[in-house]
């Protein structure tokens, strides 16, 4: 072997670069995350402005914290640590700030639409499809900038922490690009080419796996490279990280269908999802055994170390959600738990624990690093630990309530065999108490925010006039050598469980790669492939026909207000539900839904039945103000819709759109925005006969009455006689 | 807890960390085995535990278990509802009933707004209490009034039912005009003090 060395510097303004920005917008989602929860506890806090509306807003609160605050993060921790594993720099610094820039682009691009109601009504997937494809080029620029580095490394073998993010840059990419396939229709404007159950189903898959390889597998990587360096301890066991690595890449993929359960999703699925997520806990929890039992002996320095505090209620935190996971999955839990806040505060639990606190942890335990220049007080880290912790658990402790109180409300029978609690506003009502504890918690994880970026604000400003830019040395990738011999006599099992090619594939990161692309793909298509090709998953019901175009326009009003994001559209074969809503959703109604809005909580009542249960104008003067017709509502007022003018030349772009998506559209693929009018003049007409206001044939209000009069009407037609024409026009009563 | 002199370090260090050799921990592995044991097990159980038969198999048993041990609904009992039509308790819970679900459409004085008003003679679907029973219970979807059935109380329904006979008469402002056929027989049996109307 030469005695040659290399010599090199890393890249670390890339890094302070990334730790700003997931600073500023962890700061931002987190405000407008407290500001979505002031508008559940009095809607006044809606401000009456669309713009400000829960609707539109929530999406924006789980992005900024999705993508924004936890991809930041994540870039952070990747940059540094992927340059000291592999003892290189990044392999190109204008991709570096390509990324850089694109990803904050992005963030922008997001939130200057999604409060303008652009967005594809898919969660954590609503951005629009020019801001799709800008996301899928930034990560395609990342992924190649991060595999250049490992190409260039000089180290031979791959440690663990890279395997995660070998993992989590394949699988974001295809989950992407998969769950967004859409037709354009406008700039800002696409439908998903899925309908109905398989867009349930592709959406599921992602949203899951968002959870799994965007808030999981990267942060288990991060856990894994700043955790023992901040504990300066070996970790607890490499076995370990090989078996739940691959277990919980491969076994992670099948699990989405458990957000579905007792939907109009075929059983197999539903039941893949829940066993697969059962089978999912001990792979989780390896990540979990790892992290705190390599703090075995070191639990004295946790004692007095704020960071290592952090990283341990992180994993905590991370255990606790991931043992919740798999027992949400359960369907009898899933029959409660679904739809309520019970969701809301499971995710909080690992997104506020694990990935906020993971995240503090870490800063706080770069920043004297990357500033050169001691943390300005420990005090305020400890202070924040603490303040930050209370405030978590009033948060979590108040929804888990909230969730559970809901649930059980709901479904609760008297002695006479009716609901205990018809009134939907009633549940709705019961949990104010809790929202406002809830607001106390956020309110309490934000003041810790903020003491952390006075904290680092002041380290920075202690920093030195010019950083110091270590010069290192390495000699360069040695040769991978020859895998090691089995002892004689060694047995298969034997030969297996020594991982001695594990250990190859480690010094070979094309072949690991390809590997856990292989594993994601496979269990994806395991699921994709039926759920597509089985006739059976969706019997067709003779009598849903396609929207007209007028509802067409109302459904896509909904989309723009977001109403997805507190109305379900899907009433689950629980005699409760149906007792509640009417007949169970069927698969078969929802055929021409591109895309599909079967929603995933219930902060007012389902609407899967809502055609005909009110008269037009008592939606009229609900989007004006729902408190005049349903005391204690908590919706937020939609007097825009009243003032604003439909779209009508829009409409024919719109259904054609559809028609190339196979929905069977008929003569309205010529005459869209005729039909569209005569159809919103007939309401217009039925409101104003009824002695409301007589000028709402032009206005977006109409639109979207047409459409929600048309919910759940077309299988109530179902038993009537032969084929009726067509329920299309009409709507009003 | 394993004691420090079985760890033994593996010979590789990335950036200054290092990792045990540790096997896995017994528990760990056993769990992870047992939930793939749940995996045929779950399939094989039929009933509560297992997939049995499906949800839709499932509901329609929790359905048809319900009808068979529910009682039959027993009619209404006009003759009961008119020997307390006047009941003031009833009235003052009607009241509540009336202006927390009714008011939105017929206005808090009954006189009428999106529904029609209700202190009038006219009446569309007939003005008897037993009338207004059917009315307010099965709803008439094709002009908007919904059904009440599942969300008020059978004593509820007849709080609001007394209730809204209270008002007749009221001519409260402004009210809507009037809409359907006059029926001046309707109020007068709860005005009657004795019951047997």
């Amino acid at each position: 072997m030469s005695a040659h060395v290399d010599t090199f510097s890393y890249d670390d303004a890339i890094v302070r670069k990334f730790l700003w920005a997931t600073f500023i917008w962890g700061l931002v989602g987190f405000l407008v995350g407290l500001l979505i929860a002031l508008q559940l506890a009095n809607p006044a806090f809606n401000l009456g402005l669309e713009w400000f509306s829960f609707g539109r807003l929530r999406p924006l609160h789980t992005n900024a914290v999705i993508f924004a605050f936890a991809g930041n993060a994540i870039f952070t921790g990747i940059y540094y640590s992927s340059q000291r594993l592999l003892k290189t720099r990044m392999f190109s610094d204008a991709l570096s700030n390509f990324h850089f820039w694109g990803w904050q682009a992005i963030i922008v691009a997001a939130a200057l639409t999604l409060p303008f109601g652009f967005t594809q009504a898919k969660e954590y997937a609503e951005l629009e499809w020019p801001i799709d494809i800008a996301i899928a080029v930034v990560w395609v620029a990342f992924a190649v900038n991060f595999f250049g580095t490992l190409a260039r490394r000089r180290e031979r073998h791959i440690y663990v922490a890279l395997w995660f993010y070998i993992a989590s840059i394949v699988t974001v990419a295809i989950l992407h690009i998969f769950n967004n396939l859409s037709l354009p229709v406008a700039p800002l404007k696409s439908y998903s080419i899925y309908a109905g159950v398989q867009d349930a189903f592709m959406q599921w898959w992602y949203g899951h796996n968002a959870v799994a390889f965007f808030l999981t597998t990267p942060f288990l990587g991060l856990m894994y490279y700043f955790m023992p360096k901040a504990a300066d301890k070996p970790v607890f066991s490499y076995k370990l990280s090989i078996l739940h690595f691959w277990t919980l890449v491969f076994l992670y993929i099948w699990a989405g269908p458990h957000h579905l359960h007792y939907t109009a999703l075929p059983d197999w699925a539903s039941t893949l999802g829940m066993l697969f997520s059962v089978m999912l806990w001990m792979p989780s929890w390896g990540g979990m055994v790892n992290g705190l039992l390599t703090l075995r002996g070191a639990w004295n320095k946790v004692a007095e170390d704020p960071i290592l505090k952090f990283m341990v209620v992180a994993v905590t935190a991370y255990g606790m959600s991931t043992f919740e996971g798999p027992m949400l999955s359960v369907k009898t839990v899933s029959s409660l738990a679904h739809y309520t806040d019970w969701i809301i505060a499971h995710v909080h639990t690992g997104a506020l624990g694990w990935n906020g606190f993971l995240t503090f942890g870490m800063i706080y335990w770069l920043a004297p690093r990357l500033f050169q220049a001691p943390l300005h007080s420990k005090k305020l880290a400890e202070m924040h630990f603490w303040i930050a912790t209370f405030g978590i658990l009033l948060y979590v402790a108040a929804i888990y309530s909230a969730g559970i109180t809901q649930g059980l409300m709901w479904r609760a029978f008297d002695e006479t065999g009716r609901l205990a609690y018809p009134d939907f506003v009633e549940t709705v009502m019961k949990l104010m108490p809790m929202y406002w504890v809830r607001v106390a918690g956020g309110t309490l994880y934000i003041t810790g925010m903020l003491i952390f970026g006075y904290n680092i604000l002041m380290t920075w400003r202690a920093r030195p006039a010019t950083y110091e830019v270590p010069v290192i040395s390495a000699p360069p990738l040695a040769p991978a050598h020859p895998e090691p011999a089995a002892p004689a006599g060694e047995g298969l099992w034997a030969r297996f469980t020594a991982a001695r090619f594990h250990r190859r594939w480690e010094g070979l990161p094309l072949t690991f790669t390809v590997l856990t692309a292989l594993a994601v793909i496979v269990a994806s298509l395991a699921e994709i492939i039926p759920t597509f090709l089985i006739k059976e998953n969706v019997p067709t019901i003779a009598s849903v026909k396609p929207y007209t175009p007028l509802e067409l326009a109302g459904r896509d009003l909904y989309i723009r207000e977001g109403c997805f994001n507190c109305h379900s559209q899907m009433v689950r074969p629980l005699r409760h539900e149906t007792e509640r809503w009417g007949e169970y959703s069927k698969p078969g109604e929802s055929v021409y839904d591109h895309p599909f809005l079967w929603g995933s909580r219930r902060i007012g009542p389902d609407l899967a039945r809502e055609g005909g249960k009110y008269p037009d104008l008592w939606h009229v003067r609900h989007f004006q103000d729902p408190r005049s017709v349903t005391q204690n509502s908590i919706m937020p007022t939609y007097t825009h819709l009243g003032r604003r003018t439909i779209d009508f030349a829009g409409i024919q772009g719109r259904v054609d759109a559809m028609a190339m998506l196979g929905v069977p559209y008929g003569d309205a693929v010529t005459r869209a925005p005729e039909l569209a009018r005569e159809q919103a003049q007939q309401i217009a007409a039925g409101i104003a006969a009824a002695g409301g206001p007589a000028d709402l044939a032009d206005k977006e209000v109409t639109a979207l009455i047409a459409y929600l009069q048309r919910l759940g009407k077309d299988i109530r037609s179902a038993p009537a006689t032969a084929s009726a024409p067509a329920p299309a026009p009409g709507g009003a009563p | 807890m394993a004691k420090s002199d079985e760890d033994r370090l593996l010979d590789h260090s990335y950036d200054g960390i290092q990792e045990y050799d540790n096997p896995l921990p017994r528990w760990w592995l056993w769990i992870f085995y047992a939930t793939i044991v749940f995996v045929p097990i779950y399939y094989l159980v039929p009933g509560d535990i297992g997939a049995g038969k499906g949800m839709i198999a499932r509901y329609e048993a929790e359905v048809a278990a319900y009808k068979a041990s529910a009682p039959p609904p027993a009619a209404w009992d006009a003759a009961a509802f008119a020997a307390r039509a006047k009941d003031p308790a009833l009235l003052a819970s009607g009241k509540t009933v009336f202006e927390t679900n009714c008011a939105a459409c017929h206005r808090a004085d009954g006189g009428g707004l999106i529904g029609p008003n209700l202190t009038d003679d006219a009446w569309i679907h007939g003005g008897q209490p037993a009338q207004i029973h059917v009315t307010v219970t099965q709803g008439v979807l094709a002009k908007g009034m919904p059904s009440w059935e599942r969300l008020l109380k059978p004593e509820q329904v007849d709080a609001v039912i007394a209730y809204v006979l209270s008002l007749h008469g009221t001519n409260p402002k402004d009210g809507k005009a009037p809409e359907g056929t006059a029926d001046t027989t309707a109020v007068a049996a709860p005005a009657a003090p004795a019951p047997g109307a």
